[in-house]
Order: structure tokens, then C-alpha cells, then sequence
């Protein structure tokens, strides 16, 4: 699929079909797409737990207010912040880690929707709480969810607000 | 009533509740419209647990559809989220009975 129907064709999924998704597609997703993104100073501290265990994924939306519909996977994209700190201080503990977790995010959504499975980026979600759930140690915290399968209904682009470009300078 | 949807129906509240919670802890920092948007979700959410217990009306039934297609314009613009709740509301007001 062409980037720019893959960048403009995505939309937020918040009803699924519970097919599930094939496991090695789903790794496939992370590995040749979500560790692919830009990472700052090539830390690479991103952590994926694959949650398909229908019993675990119905916990965690019991704390993640932001989950809608019922999806067959949910993937906690995480970071080992001890990691991310040792290796790119507190800049990259507490600000990079946030934008290496959202680029790995939309590297895999777009080849997601290549493949035809549908996502939805969740912030709505209690971290303490999935940190239990999921048994993440101390140093791992998760930062977004994403839920993923194959779309029940499709739904429309939202308006874009094209008045945010200035070329060289800013000006009211 | 059995004791296994006793169970169920505990569980279904259960969920509910968490989600209720949940949603007053996050809505904290959150986008100041996902308030009112977690509220009728709730709301769709707990006719879905009336509907189990066998508390069906047309009118529960008739909110949970309006609440269902119109819940995402959150999502659209502030404008039409408004509007939707305001005419929810309204939509309200017919379906109110005389107490018994």
C-alpha cells in the first residue's frame, strides 16, 4: 500500500469483529514496523506486551476507560525508564521515551491498516493499574495502549485544520 | 433468581463500577468533554446490565441507540457534542412517567 493511503486511510477503530489476529502477524507488526521507527539517540527502550488473553485484555479495560468496543488484542507499548535515563538522562526518561513510545505507535497503525486490522491509540488508562495487571516490574512502565482488530464499522475523517504551516517565520 | 446470574450480574456491575472509577481518577487531566462522554457511555453501559437483569422498556432501549450513534461526536466537534447531549436531554422529557 502507498504511504500517503496509508497515512490518510487510517482512522481510529473502536468496534471490532473478535476475529482474532494471527500471532506471527502481530509480531510482524512490532518487529518489522514498531522498532523500526526513529528512536532518540537509538536508545530503542520500548517494551511491547501482546495481550490476546481475552481474560486479561476484559481486566484491563475494566482500567482503561479509553478502550471501546472489544478488541481481540491490546498491545501496552512501554518503556524501561531506568533504561532510557541511563542512557539519555533525564531529557530522555521523561520526554523522549513519551515520543519514541507515539512514533513506534503510528509505524505500526499504518502497517496495521495495510494489513487490513484496524487500531485505536488509548492515553485513557490507569498506569498503576495496568502495571499490576499485566505484572510489569518497577523500571517498565506502560505509556500508551493500542487496541487492534479487524473493524466493524468504519469511520469518517475527522476535518483537518490545514492553517498550521508558516514558511521561515511565524505570523498571526 | 439462580446464583450463577447472580454471579454474572454482580461481575457485570463490577466492570461497570471499575470503569466508573477509573474514568473519576483519569478524567482529572483529561480533555474536559470526555466528562460528559464518559457519563453517557456509562449510561449506555449500565442499560446494558438492566437489559440482562430483564429490566427492558422501549425507553431505555430508545436512549442506549441515541447514546450509541451519537457518542463519538466527542471526537468531531465540541459543537455537535453539545448539541447531541442537549437533544438528549430533550428526548427525555416524553418518555418521563407519572410516578405510580
Amino acid at each position: 500500500m502507498d504511504v500517503w493511503e496509508a497515512i490518510q486511510g487510517r482512522r481510529s477503530i473502536r468496534s471490532f469483529k473478535p476475529d482474532p489476529i494471527p500471532e506471527d502477524l502481530i509480531r510482524k507488526l512490532i518487529l518489522e514496523a514498531g522498532i523500526w521507527a526513529p528512536t532518540g539517540g537509538n536508545v530503542q527502550t520500548w517494551r511491547f506486551v501482546v495481550v490476546t488473553n481475552p481474560n486479561v485484555i476484559h481486566k484491563i479495560k475494566m482500567v482503561a476507560p479509553g478502550i471501546l468496543g472489544n478488541p481481540p488484542v491490546v498491545i501496552a507499548i512501554c518503556q524501561d525508564l531506568d533504561e532510557a535515563e541511563r542512557k539519555g538522562s533525564k531529557l530522555g526518561r521523561n520526554v523522549i521515551t513519551l515520543m519514541d513510545t507515539a512514533l513506534a505507535a503510528q509505524n505500526i497503525m499504518l502497517v496495521a491498516y495495510a494489513q487490513g486490522i484496524g487500531t485505536c491509540l488509548i492515553a485513557s488508562f490507569h498506569p498503576g493499574a495496568v502495571e499490576e495487571i499485566l505484572h510489569l516490574p518497577p523500571p517498565i512502565v506502560p505509556q500508551l495502549l493500542m487496541s487492534l482488530g479487524y473493524p466493524k464499522v468504519k469511520s469518517q475523517a475527522p476535518k483537518r485544520n490545514s492553517r498550521v504551516v508558516w514558511f521561515n517565520e511565524y505570523s498571526q | 433468581m439462580s446464583t450463577r446470574n447472580k454471579d454474572e450480574l454482580e461481575q457485570q456491575f463490577f466492570e461497570l463500577i471499575c470503569y466508573m472509577v477509573t474514568s473519576a481518577r483519569n478524567l482529572i487531566p483529561e480533555n474536559k468533554l470526555y466528562g460528559p462522554f464518559r457519563l453517557v457511555d456509562a449510561v449506555s453501559r449500565l442499560i446494558d446490565v438492566l437489559q440482562k437483569l430483564d429490566l427492558k422498556s422501549p425507553r431505555l432501549e430508545a436512549i442506549q441507540k441515541q447514546i450509541e450513534e451519537g457518542k463519538y461526536m466527542v471526537m468531531e466537534s465540541d459543537e455537535k457534542f453539545t448539541d447531541f447531549l442537549e437533544n438528549l436531554v430533550m428526548s427525555l422529557v416524553p418518555l418521563m412517567q407519572d410516578k405510580k
